[in-house]
Parts: C-alpha cells; sequence; structure tokens
C-alpha cells in the first residue's frame, strides 16, 4: 500500500492526541472534599477489570479513529500488482506480451487488451512512483529503459505486432538483466496467458526458474492477465500456398471465436497485385476450411496479394498475405523395375490433365547419378538404397524432399534410416488386410480441406511388408501393423507404405488411397518451392540478411516502419520477396490454466491479477480511502457504543429506601 | 438570631406538638404520657384498693354502689427530655448541590429544640466528633435555648466521628427515658451503628434518625476525573466518576439499606435528608407521623 499524500501521514501523531487528553484531563482534574470516601474507595476497588478494559477500547477507538481519518486523507492506494505488502520499488521489469493475440478487445472495451494492460500499468506506476522501468517487450526481447511512465503508450516498443511471444525466453531475459541490477526490483508480466505464448511444458522452463531462483535478491513476480470474454471476432488463416500453373491455390481456414452456431456470412476481400476482388462466403459454424484458387494474370511470373475480412474484436489477424513466383512443373521420379506398381506410380503422379506434373521412372542402378534438385518428391518400389544412392536420397531429404518408400516385393536385407523391410506376409486365404484406422488431421490420408475422409477403407491387401525401425505410424492395417509410417529427416520426410500398387499385393492401384498419398507428397514436396515466398513473423526467413533492405510492398493497414520486422505483410527483402503471415499459434486460443501457470512459475510465488472482464478499471491501483472512511466511522460507531451507559444503571435511590 | 432558626418555619410549626412514642418519665407535669399513673383528667382504670393506698384517690360513688373500695387511676402526664445528637465529624463539613450537612443539622435541631421547649419540654444537646463533645443538658427554660443555639453555632466539623461512642454515653447516662435525635451521614461502621441504638432502645429512649445526605453523593454525577479528599482523614484519591459510578452507587444502595434495617431494628425513625430538601415540610411529615392515631 503506498499513499498519494504521504507527507499527511505525518498527521498519524494526531492519534495521541485522544490519549493526550486523557491523561491531561487526569491531570487536569478537580479537587474536591469528600465525605463518602468509604463508597469512594470500594468503588475504585470494584471497578478495575472490566471498566479498565472498556477504557482501553473506548481510548483505542478514538485514536484509531484519528488514524483512518489520517490514512484516509493520504490517499491510500492498494495496487492488485504491489499488494498490501509492498513498499517502494526500486526496479520494474515489464515483460510485455506483443503477440497478435493481445489485440484482441474485451467484449466491454473498445481498446485492446494490450492498450488497456499498457495503461493499467502506466497509471499504476505513476502513482506508485516506481524509480526505474525497464521494458522487456515479446518482439525484440531486448530490454530497454523507459525513462517515464507515461511514454508507455506512444512507444514503438509497445505498438501492436503480428509475432508471437516465447514466455521461457521473456523470462530468462529479465533474469537475466537483473542478474546486474542492485535493489528491490520486480517483474511484471503483462500477458493474456495464451498457452501457446507461455509453453508451460517447455522444458527452459527449468532454466528461467533457476536463474530466477539464483538472483541475489529474488524479484516479485507479477502476473498481470486480463482474461475474460472477447469482442465478437473473426479471423482468417493461410494453411498453405501453391502455385499451380496459372492459378494460386490457397488453403484457408475462417474462425470465429463466439460461441453462436448459426451461420454467418463474411465478405472477403481479395488482393492480387493491386487489383481487387470481393466476395461472400458463409461460415456454417466456427470454422471453415476451404482452398481458394487465385486465377493469375496471363504471363504472371511473380507478384502478391492478400485476403483480408472486415476488422473486428482483433484487428491483427482479419488479413493473410501470399507471394508467388514463377510456375515450377512438378517433377517426381519413380524408382523402381518396370511393372504394375511402378506404371500406377507414375500414373498417380502425373495423372492425365496435370499439365505441370510429370514422373519420370528410372532403374534403382540410376538413382545415385540421377539429379534431384527439382524434384518434388520420389517414390522408391525398391530395395532400400545403399551407398551413393543413399547418399543421394539423404541430401534430397535434408533439402526438404519428400520420399515414399514402398516394399520391394520380396526379402531385402538393406536398411536405410535404419529401418528395413519385413519378409513380406500374406492374408490368410479368402482374407485381406484392411485399414482400420488412420489420422485425420494429418498425413497423406488426412481429411480434406472441405472435411471430407479419404475412402481409405475401401483398400485391401492380400500381400505386404511392414518397414522395420522407428518411423510414426499415421495409418494401421486390421491388426496394428503400419500402413503408412512417416519419418522426418530435416527439412525434407521419409514415407513408408506398406504394400504395393499392384494388384498381386493390394488395389492400392485403384486409386481412392494411392492418388491422394502421391499428389498430397508431391504437393509437399513442392511447397518447398513456393516456401521460400511464405513465412510468418519473426522466423529466421523473416529476417534481414546483411545488405538487404526491407520494404513493404502491400497496402492493407496502415504499416508502422518502426515495427515492420514484427509485422505481417508483403516484403521485398534485397531480391526476396516474402508474403509474412502472423505465426499460427497466435490463432490458437487456448488459455493457461491456473495448474499450467503454478508448473510454469513453480517456486517463484508469484502473484497472479486478472482483471477479467474490467477493460474500463483505468488502472491497476485503486484509491482505498473510503475503506478508511468507513473504518472511522466503525471506530466511532464503536467508541459510542462502548460509551452507552448500562441499561441496568443502579438507583441509589430506591422507593424503599427513600420510604 | 442565628443563622439557622427560621421564624417563619417555626411559627407555622408552632401548632404541631412534638410527642413521644413511648411513656416518658418526666420529673415535673407536662403533655407526655408518663408510665406511671397520675392525676391528669383523663380516666386510665379501676382497681382495688389496697391498704396504704391514698384514700383521697377512692370512688367513693363506685364505693356507694357496690360496697367496695376502688381506687381510680388516671393517666399521669409528665414532660419530656429531648437530647439532640449532632455528629460533627467533618463529613458533615461536605457542601455539594445543597447546604452543608452540618447547617441542616443545625436547622432541624435547633427548630425542634425551639418547638419542645416551647411546648414545655426539655431539650439537651450533645454535640460529638472522636475528639470533643459537647454537652447541654436538657432544660425547660427559654433562656436555656440561647445557650443551646449559640452551642450548635460554635459547631465546627472536623475530624472522624465520634457518634457511636456518644450515642453509648447518653444510654448509659440518661438514666430517665429520653427522646434521642440523631442528626449525622452516619459514615461509618453500621454494626456499631447498630449496636448503639439497640442500646438506646434497650434503655426505652425513643430514638429519632436524620439521615443528613447531600444529593451530590447521591447521585454521584460529574463530568471529568476528580480528587477527592477525604473531609475527615485528609486522604485522597483521583478517580474517574464514569468509570467508577456504578460501583459507587451499588455500594452506597447497599449502606442506605443496611441503615435504614438498622434504624428500623431498634424501633427508631428514620428521615432519609437530603440537603437540598425544604425543611418545612420534612419537619412537619416528621411530626405528624408522630401524632398518637387518636389525636389524628
Amino acid at each position: 500500500m503506498l499513499f498519494l499524500n504521504p507527507f499527511l501521514l505525518w498527521g498519524l501523531l494526531a492519534a495521541v492526541i485522544p490519549i493526550a487528553i486523557h491523561l491531561l484531563n487526569r491531570r487536569r482534574h478537580k479537587t474536591i472534599p469528600w465525605a463518602a470516601m468509604q463508597f469512594l474507595l470500594k468503588a475504585t476497588r470494584e471497578s478495575r477489570g472490566k471498566k479498565k478494559l472498556r477504557h482501553i477500547l473506548i481510548l483505542t477507538c478514538r485514536a484509531l479513529a484519528v488514524a483512518a481519518l489520517i490514512f484516509a486523507a493520504a490517499r491510500p492506494i492498494v495496487s492488485g500488482l504491489i499488494g498490501w505488502g509492498g513498499g517502494s520499488i526500486d526496479t520494474v521489469v515489464l515483460l510485455l506480451d506483443r503477440s497478435a493475440s493481445m489485440e484482441s478487445k474485451p467484449a466491454d472495451g473498445l481498446d485492446s487488451r494490450r492498450q488497456i494492460v499498457i495503461q493499467k500499468v502506466r497509471d499504476s506506476m505513476a502513482s506508485l512512483g516506481v524509480s526505474r522501468l525497464v521494458l522487456i517487450d515479446s518482439a525484440t526481447s531486448k530490454p530497454q529503459e523507459i525513462p517515464s511512465p507515461d511514454s508507455l503508450t506512444e512507444l514503438a516498443a509497445t505498438a501492436a505486432t503480428d509475432s508471437a511471444a516465447d514466455f521461457p525466453s521473456l523470462l530468462s531475459r529479465a533474469a537475466e538483466f537483473l542478474a546486474d541490477t542492485s535493489g528491490r526490483s520486480e517483474i511484471w508480466i503483462a500477458s493474456d496467458l495464451q498457452t501457446s505464448n507461455w509453453l508451460p511444458d517447455d522444458h527452459r522452463w527449468a532454466a528461467t526458474r533457476a536463474s530466477l531462483a539464483a538472483l541475489p535478491q529474488r524479484p516479485a513476480l507479477r502476473v498481470l492477465s486480463i482474461s475474460g470474454p472477447t469482442a465478437a471476432n473473426s479471423a482468417i488463416r493461410l494453411l498453405g500456398s501453391r502455385r499451380s500453373g496459372d492459378e494460386l491455390l490457397l488453403d484457408l481456414e475462417l474462425f470465429r471465436s463466439s460461441d453462436s452456431r448459426s451461420s454467418t456470412t463474411l465478405p472477403l476481400t481479395t488482393h492480387l497485385n493491386g487489383a481487387r476482388t470481393s466476395e461472400s462466403l458463409t461460415l456454417p459454424g466456427q470454422s471453415l476450411r476451404f482452398q481458394k484458387r487465385v486465377p493469375l494474370p496471363q504471363g504472371s511470373s511473380t507478384g502478391f496479394g492478400h485476403l483480408s475480412i472486415p476488422a473486428d474484436g482483433n484487428l491483427r489477424d482479419n488479413s493473410v498475405f501470399f507471394a508467388y513466383g514463377p510456375a515450377r512443373p512438378v517433377q517426381s521420379l519413380i524408382v523402381a523395375p518396370a511393372g504394375e506398381a511402378a506404371d500406377y506410380l507414375a500414373l498417380a503422379a502425373a495423372p492425365p490433365g496435370f499439365g505441370n506434373q510429370s514422373a519420370q521412372r528410372i532403374d534403382p542402378a540410376m538413382a545415385a547419378t540421377h539429379p534431384t534438385a527439382d524434384l518434388a518428391a520420389i517414390f522408391w518400389a525398391s530395395d532400400f538404397p545403399t551407398g551413393p544412392a543413399a547418399e543421394s536420397i539423404t541430401r534430397f531429404l535434408n533439402s526438404g524432399g519428400q520420399v515414399l518408400f514402398l516394399p520391394p516385393a520380396g526379402a531385402s536385407p538393406s536398411s536405410f534410416l535404419d529401418l528395413k523391410w519385413s519378409p513380406m506376409t500374406q492374408a490368410p486365404a479368402g482374407k485381406f488386410f484392411i485399414l482400420k484406422d488412420w489420422n485425420h488431421s494429418d498425413g497423406p490420408l488426412r481429411d480434406g480441406i472441405d472435411g471430407n475422409p479419404i475412402p481409405a477403407e475401401r483398400l485391401k491387401a492380400i500381400r505386404r511388408q511392414i518397414p522395420l525401425g522407428d518411423a510414426a505410424p499415421l495409418a494401421r492395417w486390421e491388426d496394428g501393423e503400419p500402413f503408412i509410417s512417416r519419418r522426418i529427416v530435416e527439412q525434407g520426410t521419409a514415407w513408408f507404405l506398406s504394400s504395393t500398387p499392384d494388384y498381386s499385393w493390394s488395389n492400392l492401384g485403384d486409386a481412392d488411397v494411392l492418388l491422394p498419398t502421391v499428389q498430397r507428397i508431391l504437393a509437399a514436396g513442392a511447397d518447398r518451392f513456393d516456401a521460400s515466398y511464405l513465412t510468418t513473423v519473426s522466423s529466421d526467413a523473416a529476417q534481414v540478411l546483411p545488405g538487404e533492405i526491407r520494404t513493404r510492398l502491400d497496402d492493407y493497414g496502415t504499416p508502422d516502419p518502426a515495427n515492420s520486422a514484427y509485422q505481417s505483410g508483403v516484403f521485398r527483402l534485397g531480391e526476396r520477396l516474402l508474403a509474412i503471415n502472423r505465426p499460427a499459434q497466435e490463432d490458437n486460443l487456448e488459455i493457461l490454466t491456473r495448474e499450467q501457470l503454478d508448473q510454469a512459475l513453480d517456486g517463484t510465488k508469484y502473484t497472479l491479477l486478472d482483471q477479467a472482464g474490467q477493460a474500463n478499471d483505468p488502472s491497476l491501483s485503486r484509491d482505498v480511502w473510503r475503506a478508511f472512511l468507513i473504518a472511522v466511522l466503525g471506530f466511532l460507531i464503536s467508541e459510542a457504543l462502548l460509551s452507552l451507559p448500562k441499561k441496568s444503571h443502579p438507583q441509589v435511590l430506591s422507593k424503599k429506601v427513600i420510604a | 438570631m442565628h443563622d439557622f432558626l427560621d421564624n417563619t418555619l417555626l411559627s407555622r410549626l408552632g401548632s404541631l406538638p412534638i410527642e413521644s412514642r413511648v411513656p416518658m418519665l418526666g420529673n415535673v407535669a407536662g403533655k407526655h404520657r408518663s408510665p406511671h399513673r397520675g392525676s391528669s383528667v383523663e380516666f386510665a382504670e379501676y382497681r382495688k384498693y389496697v391498704p396504704g393506698d391514698d384514700t383521697r384517690r377512692l370512688d367513693w360513688k363506685a364505693f356507694a354502689r357496690s360496697d367496695r373500695f376502688y381506687i381510680k387511676e388516671f393517666e399521669a402526664d409528665t414532660n419530656l427530655r429531648a437530647y439532640f445528637v449532632v455528629d460533627a465529624s467533618g463529613s458533615m463539613n461536605f457542601t455539594g448541590n445543597g447546604e452543608a450537612k452540618i447547617q441542616v443539622a443545625r436547622r432541624i435541631a435547633a427548630s425542634l429544640a425551639y418547638l419542645l421547649v416551647n411546648q414545655g419540654d426539655a431539650a439537651g444537646l450533645s454535640i460529638c466528633t472522636d475528639k470533643l463533645h459537647l454537652e447541654v443538658q436538657p432544660s425547660r427554660r427559654a433562656a436555656h435555648l440561647e445557650r443551646f443555639f449559640s452551642t450548635l453555632g460554635s459547631v465546627q466539623p472536623t475530624g472522624e466521628t465520634g457518634l457511636i461512642a456518644a450515642l453509648h454515653t447518653i444510654a448509659e447516662k440518661t438514666s430517665q427515658r429520653a427522646f434521642v435525635v440523631i442528626l449525622s451521614d452516619l459514615f461509618m461502621d453500621t454494626t456499631a451503628l447498630g449496636d448503639a441504638l439497640q442500646h438506646l432502645r434497650y434503655r426505652k429512649h425513643d430514638c429519632s434518625v436524620f439521615h443528613l445526605m447531600d444529593p451530590l453523593e447521591l447521585g454521584f454525577e460529574f463530568d471529568r476525573p476528580h480528587r477527592f479528599v477525604d473531609l475527615e482523614d485528609g486522604t485522597s484519591i483521583v478517580a474517574e466518576p464514569n468509570l467508577i459510578a456504578d460501583e459507587y452507587k451499588t455500594a452506597l444502595r447497599d449502606f442506605l439499606t443496611t441503615v435504614r434495617a438498622k434504624c428500623h431494628d431498634a424501633a427508631a425513625d428514620y428521615q432519609l435528608v437530603t440537603t437540598d430538601t425544604p425543611l418545612e415540610p420534612l419537619l412537619r411529615e416528621f411530626l405528624t407521623a408522630r401524632l398518637p392515631k387518636s389525636k389524628h
């Protein structure tokens, strides 16, 4: 508790006035000759105890009433951040969450959570008289001295960004800073407690807590959160962007935060190279995934644009940006001996009508020397590569390529990535291996963007070879053996299928499973060429390299040049064209639970101040003089009650005595 | 003229006789009933003649009717001897919201003495402290009153009370029945007071107690702490009356109840007199209450 008029606290000395008056009264007594001394002596003897206590209580009430009045006049402030036990603080390190989710507005407010929390911190700082304020914002992660709390709302370092926040790292930075700082310090964390920013299960928390605990003077941790209901908000997210000939395929997701289940219509505006088109989208429920095909101008080699929805509860999630480069043929390589399996693979990799897709088959012996730089994917239906071929495939994987391995249709002793094929097994006569379950949200058998599942249950196999080794299964046969497994290798992915599109093995050739699998692997492989045009805020690709200059190209919103590195948009960095979007984790609105916060900040004795739904409360600190005035009233009433004469006042002259 | 004498009061009360509640043994004829048969006009009884009786008192008419000798007896009237015992201890000097207690005692004693002498009775005075015992022997003479008054007026209350000893002395020394009027605040041991009253009763004295109290002593109403200095021994105590008022009043009430009970046990009249009480109604009530029922 602090005071706005601390000098008035000298008035507390006035609390001794009632006691002084009492003592003076005792000293300034009148002398009176008295006859009935025997009763006086007896009364004096008997009045000790309760009466004395009562008198002391009366005096105490008077003194406390005066003290409470002085306290009220001194304008006491109780800050939720400071608490009652607070005193003067030398340094406050403010960790400010500037992530895109902080731009959401509380249901009853006009300002974003970031603005509200900054105002609250500013007002509290001003009233608490903190001598030194250091800001570490989530975008730059750099400590920055703030000369005056009043400037907090004006600083570029507190402005909105499209970045994500990384709290384990931010707290570590705060601990590093405080290691060289003397005096009493506190760390104030202003955040919306978004789980994806706090990463409560991150292994770095242990080190963060240790570095905080190692500080010579452990700082108090105050977590300021403004949770509670959020204003109605819709958001758009770009899941992927791929050029296909003269079209740009944009995988998009539209979702809204309100709980309404009724459908709503949103205008979607597309800006492509300065041209603008609008359309209406009906959002049937909470979210809608769809693919938008954007026709590109004839002969357009590179370009950019953005899609936007109207402004709402969060201004930072209403747009996505894209850029594209020249059309590239999607080339794939089928490494397999000639035969039915190779034919079906070639057909699935370059179906008729897909003019920009081409597939070439080579024998496994030729694989080591075949160039792979322009390949989107390799389909390997033979023994695992060894020697130079294995090296070539590994390089391809490391650079982001996709490789699908299919069984060699025979015993194979060779291994790759510590995996090897099991001997071929055959289904009992008259029975098939059929798929039991598969991952509907990840992998090549995931549901379509419109939510329709792949008809993988139609797959029947009579022969199979299982990849043995460390790979994550994404689809399983009925007996639990993997049908599709995945192994991430650097930037690329190795996929393993446990049957081949050969009708003596399975009906994979029917295309229900093979076509989407091959096409999705191809798309993922081709994305690495388009990925150079797409990145997220604060990613490595979005950083300016030496000699590069960042120039914003799009005209969406009001760009903030001081924060261009932390904002989404289409930028030219030197020769690079980059569409930079907010990180996907910012669209995950899951809030940290108290248990998760306890776990993350275990041992720090933090204070959580959640101003849920109090967007209109201008300050974290509250004037509590009214409470003291009520206390004055309470003490005076108590004093009056204690001073009241007893109801059963003895009557000396009863009628009986007088008679 | 003494300041404690009020002529108006005395003239108003002059019509009211002071009666004794017990037969008196005076040495001259008076208006008070005597335990002996005498020669007043009031018939008492017949009794048989026994040799030695005064033949002048034979009822000859009864002898004529019954041929028997009867002695006709009449009530004997005698005078009354009153002792006014005035407590002159220091506490009687207390002046609160009324007159000083000693002054009220003077006024009561002087008025009653005047009325007594005026109706032919004898009035004596006994003034007592622990160190001083002034006595004015009872006398019927009007000139005696001047000595009575001057002695009463010269009293300066001081020291502790000697009332108990004075009462015992009067009880012992006064062989004839007397009317003993006690004027005191009775701030003393109530058991000893009771014993003294019982002593007087045993000696067949008619006792009346005027218990003098100041309204301030009864109400004990103060608005600030006071140093209370004992009027008798000079000791002092600083006290906050507001804090001890309840206990004080309880103790005082117990004391008054006890004193009243002691007086009742000793068949003594008890009058609680506050020093702000007008004397006329007080004395009128006192005198009226003492009138025999037949004379009402």
